[in-house]
């Protein structure tokens, strides 16, 4: 291969490089800020100069300049490259609520798509939360081996005085902080393994199902259970959905690995991961609204009464939202 | 030479071919520059954290904080309390999703030029963002991410799990900086080009060799210069006929070029003569050789 070029390394640079200089200053200033903080006029620059950068590399890859300036010319085409073909507007997150495309409607459009693992990951949490709050009634020790008893028995001792007290405005931000951390970070672990083959998905759903129904059991059975009841019925529809759910969502990851269909492993991964990104957004916001009213609603001194009916409201809320918004529309499967 | 030498890459690269049938490669980055990243976004994070507590411990009146924790929460101390949690929440679930999502990199990755991609070499956007971070719960299983580690070494673009399943890699900002073209310092003498052929012809491997010979030139000792120039010489010569050991007889009395000085007289010839321009060497040079063009 002889060298086929007519011009030389020195003239094809002194030739070319105010563009390139305009190319780096304009990728360098849209990198940092963003394509939209650009002028219109220099918008309609870089995709011309980008066109050229382009044709400069493979004149310099067949010319077989020198090394550094080839590098040079690459790295170059890489950055404008990347900022041509950005995603259109970053970040891509834009939320509406109507339409097609609205974050609202596609959450429990995504969640209905996946109701086999949905339904899998209720009975997996249901199931067990069912069965340790029935075998901490009939025999109390039962919840000692699920909780250990040093954790049981201050709650029992809680929730035994009622909530005629109130919290504090102090307590209910550290405890909204507690919730956030504890609740939302244990959702998302949950989703997260169920990436080997949902099995770490179905594990923290049945372990967080008998360990929270054993603590209900027990604390009912030493005769508190009225007062926890009374606690969690505010705030159990957004929690209880959010574990299901993002437990659900993470068995549909597993599972797209067990049985990709026609498509290659990786590929069914990257689909159902397309997916469930949506889902386990909208079950952590869900957990968010959670924190927010275990923390400053459920252990206030209201009445019984206000606390049932705003428990029940907002169950029904949860339900009908998840199972009638956006219907007609079939979720876009992307 | 017949056809292309296919050789097999020995850099971690990632070829990408945009709609313009260009083909530029990225570097992708591997565990250990990766890892240091991680590090200092943890230091970060929780010198932050820290950082806030310290205030917060000193807003709340300090001392008995754990004391008063346990029996009746002050007002400032919970609030402080609860701050420093959601900012856990923050530092473990938040902080990269939204940096990556918004700059396609962190401020660890951003210290050590990295960024995060699509394998398609585009921004990854915020779902890809969320996905490969919430999937961090399950890289970092069982201890010290070695789930993430085991399928890094398995993939041939280093991807962890939430690389995988959001479609992502993690690749080394290429920030070459456009350095000067090899010239021929102290320009050539007439006498010079006269001891060499008119027409020199160089494959790509063999000039590519006497450039990156060329480029480190002056961090070589004299005798080990000459001694790598002439291992180099040696088939050059044989095919432009000129003689290794006594490359040009004595022209004008001046003594030969020696086999350094022949080489990059060579190279010159080749990559800059004849071809319509005036060699460089001629014009615009500037003291030691550098043109400036950037």
């Amino acid at each position: 291969m002889a060298l086929t070029s007519h011009v030389t390394e020195a003239a094809f640079v002194e030739r070319r490089n105010q563009d390139w200089a305009e190319l780096e200053r304009l990728t360098q200033r849209a990198a940092n800020k963003n394509v939209s903080a650009l002028e219109v006029q220099e918008v309609t620059r870089i995709s011309p100069l980008y066109r050229d950068i382009c044709a400069d590399l493979a004149r310099a890859q067949a010319a077989r300049y020198s090394a550094p300036l080839v590098d040079y010319l690459h790295a170059l085409t890489a950055s404008a490259h990347s900022v041509l073909y950005a995603l259109p507007p970053r970040p891509r997150f834009t939320f509406s609520l109507r339409g097609k495309k609205s974050a609202l409607l596609a959450f429990p459009r995504a969640v209905r798509a996946h109701w086999p693992t949905m339904l899998l990951a209720a009975f997996l949490f249901f199931g067990p939360f069912l069965f340790g709050a029935i075998a901490s009634i009939a025999e109390p020790s039962f919840a000692f081996r699920v909780v250990p008893e040093s954790q049981l028995r201050p709650l029992v001792d809680g929730y035994a005085k009622g909530f005629s007290a109130g919290r504090q405005a102090g307590e209910g931000a550290m405890m909204a902080g507690f919730y956030v951390n504890n609740n939302v970070g244990i959702a998302l672990r949950c989703f997260a393994t169920g990436i080997f083959g949902g099995l770490g998905s179905a594990f923290y759903l049945v372990q967080n199902g008998l360990a929270i129904g054993a603590i209900l059991g027990y604390v009912a059975s030493q005769g508190a259970g009225g007062n926890l009841l009374l606690f969690i019925i505010g705030h159990s529809a957004f929690e209880l959905g959010a574990i299901v759910i993002a437990g659900g969502a993470g068995m549909s990851l597993g599972w797209s690995i067990i049985a990709p269909g026609t498509k290659t492993r990786l590929a069914s991964l990257q689909s159902a991961g397309r997916d469930v990104a949506v889902i386990v957004s909208g079950a952590a916001v869900m957990l968010l609204i959670a924190a927010a009213i275990e923390a400053f609603w459920s252990a206030s001194s209201m009445p019984a009464g206000v606390k049932v009916a705003f428990g029940v409201l907002w169950l029904l809320v949860v339900l009908s939202y998840i199972f009638l918004a956006g219907q007609g529309e079939p979720w876009e499967r992307t | 030479m017949m056809g292309e030498v296919v050789h097999a890459p020995l850099d971690t690269d990632v070829a990408i071919e945009t709609p313009e049938h260009i083909v530029f490669r990225h570097r992708v980055a591997g565990p250990a520059r990766r890892g240091l990243a991680y590090l200092i976004d943890v230091f970060v994070c929780y010198f932050t954290l820290f950082v806030v507590g310290i205030v917060v411990l000193l807003a709340s009146g300090a001392g008995d904080i754990v004391d008063r924790m346990q029996h009746a929460p002050q007002t400032t101390t919970g609030m402080g309390v609860g701050l420093m949690l959601v900012l856990l929440f923050v530092v473990q679930w938040v902080y990269f999703v939204v940096w990556e999502a918004w700059k396609g990199t962190s401020l660890g990755k951003m210290a050590l030029g990295l960024r995060v991609v699509t394998t398609t070499g585009r921004p990854i956007g915020f779902g890809g963002a969320a996905l490969r971070n919430i999937l961090r719960g399950a890289d970092v299983l069982p201890i010290g991410y070695l789930v993430g580690f085991v399928t890094m070494l398995l993939t041939s673009r280093f991807q962890r799990l939430g690389d995988l399943t959001a479609n992502t890699m993690v690749v080394m900002v290429d920030r070459a900086r456009a350095t000067a073209p090899v010239r021929l310092w102290p320009p050539a003498e007439p006498y010079e080009l006269a001891s060499i052929p008119d027409r020199v012809v160089l494959d790509a491997e063999e000039r590519t060799a006497i450039e990156l010979f060329l480029r480190r030139r002056g961090t070589l000792g004299p005798a080990r210069e000459e001694e790598l120039a002439a291992m180099m010489m040696d088939p050059l010569a044989r095919r432009h006929g000129l003689h290794p050991q006594a490359p040009a007889a004595a022209v004008h009395g001046r003594p030969p070029p020696r086999a350094s000085r022949l080489l990059a007289l060579l190279y010159e010839r080749a990559a800059n003569a004849g071809r319509g321009e005036a060699p460089p060497s001629s014009r615009h040079e500037t003291a030691g050789g550098r043109l400036s063009w950037r």
